[in-house]
């Protein structure tokens, strides 16, 4: 099953802290690949989704960049500054909880393995 | 692994530039990522400009600018559009309030005073402060947003001083000269000098400066500095005479006087609508600096307005006061200033103050006459 956009959107941010907390740097490619590999394909982030929200983190100062020059082509370098490492780990825990009270609320019984 | 040529970078570049994105960090970023899937996918011998079509389809649903569309509204904020939309409208009716409000005044309809308040309170406090924060994000420097917020503002004082002046409320003219100066010694400079550094900006800025001094200026001239000590003395005379009048009337004056009270009472709250925007005088209208203005008389004298048809019939009932008043007991003279020759000409000849007080003169000789032709009859 792969997930509707409606849900990624609210989660995008996260999902994007998230990654640059794990490594050091990413660009937007690797970003959509990275999140591919590790839903198995479920979640595809959209490249028109993806970059508006990279750009509004540029905006908030929750990520710094770095060009890397490679012939005709710059490679934007995206990672975490001080306060986006901080916004990571608050956005991780507040979805965390989030998805708690919504299992709570729509009543849905944890899977035993 | 697919490797891209110099020429069909350029290639997708161009086609991404051509599809509406403006913003070059998103470009890059766009070329890059588009770069990166075509290497990772694109086998050696398959078709690039193909390939290359089907990959970028996937990153829109109607055109790639969809991108940077949603790129500036989560950089300036999510409202944009609605907030672009709810400018213009509110802009449009305010304006349109304001057209037909004075378009109503001119033809004396009721509703006039609300649509043009309606129009004018819209204006400035709704269309001009959405227009400032729509402006000011679109700006990036500090400087840029000052020179905005204060043009806005003084916009804001200058149009509520008007709205103040049509009705004649208090500080009308303490917003005026705040919005005048404010234009003249903040804006005007603030403007000026952000502009004038930029090369690009340099020949508009000494343009729109110039501009800009000149409408203060013409501004500047056509305001009253403060009320003139003779329209005081002059409202002081109106308020004594009123009260003389009262005394002098009857108790129960003749039908012929009393229809020459009501057409000269008619007469002078158009005339005091006009000079003050109130049908009297109010009892503190010295604290209130609401002083009589000897402006022109409005467009009720003109072309058989109300005003005119109100003097016309005055010279009639006048006629009926002599023909029935005893015989060398006071008759009214042709000749009163307030028994106007040629009413459709009055307009030319007479201002508010100088027709208030014909008209007066007129209710206060009637009083007498009618008095004594009562003291006559008996």
């Amino acid at each position: 099953m792969i997930f509707s956009s409606e849900l990624i959107k609210g989660t995008l941010k996260t999902i994007v802290l998230k990654l640059l907390s794990d490594n050091k740097k990413m660009y937007g490619y690797e970003i959509t690949q990275r999140v591919k590999d590790l839903t198995g394909d479920r979640i595809q982030l959209t490249e028109g989704a993806l970059y508006p929200t990279l750009h509004s983190l540029e905006e908030e100062g929750l990520v710094t960049t770095e060009l890397e020059y490679m012939g005709k082509r710059v490679r934007k370098y995206y990672k975490l500054s001080a306060s986006g490492k901080t916004r990571s780990k608050e956005r991780v825990s507040e979805l965390a909880e989030f998805m708690e009270t919504m299992r709570v609320l729509l009543d849905i019984q944890p899977k035993i393995a | 692994m697919y490797c891209l040529s110099d020429e069909q970078i350029d290639y997708i570049l161009n086609d991404i530039r051509r599809n509406g994105v403006e913003m070059e960090d998103l470009q890059l970023n766009l070329l890059d990522h588009i770069c990166c899937i075509i290497e990772q996918e694109l086998k050696e011998d398959d078709d690039f400009e193909h390939f290359y079509q089907q990959t970028v389809r996937r990153f829109y649903r109607s055109n790639l600018r969809e991108i940077e569309e949603e790129t500036i509204d989560l950089l300036t904020f999510k409202n944009y559009y609605a907030m672009k939309k709810a400018l213009i409208v509110s802009g449009a009716s305010s304006v349109t309030a304001f057209i037909a409000g004075s378009f109503f005044k001119f033809m004396y309809w009721p509703g006039a005073s609300i649509l043009l308040t309606l129009g004018i309170v819209s204006f400035s406090l709704l269309f001009l402060p959405l227009l400032f924060i729509l402006k000011s994000r679109e700006v990036k420097t500090v400087s840029d947003k000052f020179v905005i917020a204060i043009g806005i503002l003084v916009g804001i004082m200058f149009s509520l001083a008007i709205l103040f002046i049509m009705m004649h409320w208090p500080g009308a003219n303490i917003l005026l000269f705040s919005a005048i100066g404010g234009a003249a010694f903040v804006l005007l400079p603030a403007y000026f000098f952000t502009g004038i550094r930029r090369p690009e900006t340099k020949l508009n800025t000494i343009l729109m400066s110039i501009i800009l001094v000149g409408i203060i200026g013409l501004q500047f001239t056509i305001a009253r500095l403060r009320p003139s000590p003779f329209d005081k003395v002059a409202t002081a005379n109106f308020v004594q005479n009123e009260a003389l009048l009262k005394v002098l009337v009857q108790a129960q004056p003749s039908a012929a006087a009393a229809n020459i009270f009501k057409t000269c009472n008619e007469l002078k709250e158009l005339l005091l609508q006009q000079s003050i925007g109130a049908a009297a005088i109010p009892a503190d209208y010295d604290e209130r600096k609401l002083y009589l203005h000897d402006s022109k008389l409005g467009n009720a004298f003109f072309d058989n307005g109300p005003g005119v048809q109100l003097l016309t019939s005055l010279k009639e009932q006048a006629k009926l006061f002599n023909s029935g008043a005893h015989d060398g007991v006071m008759v009214i003279g042709a000749g009163m200033p307030a028994l106007v020759a040629d009413p459709q000409r009055v307009v030319h000849n007479y201002g508010c103050i100088s027709l208030l007080n014909s008209i007066e003169q007129l209710q206060i000789y009637v009083a007498v006459a009618d008095a004594k032709n009562t003291t006559a009859a008996k």
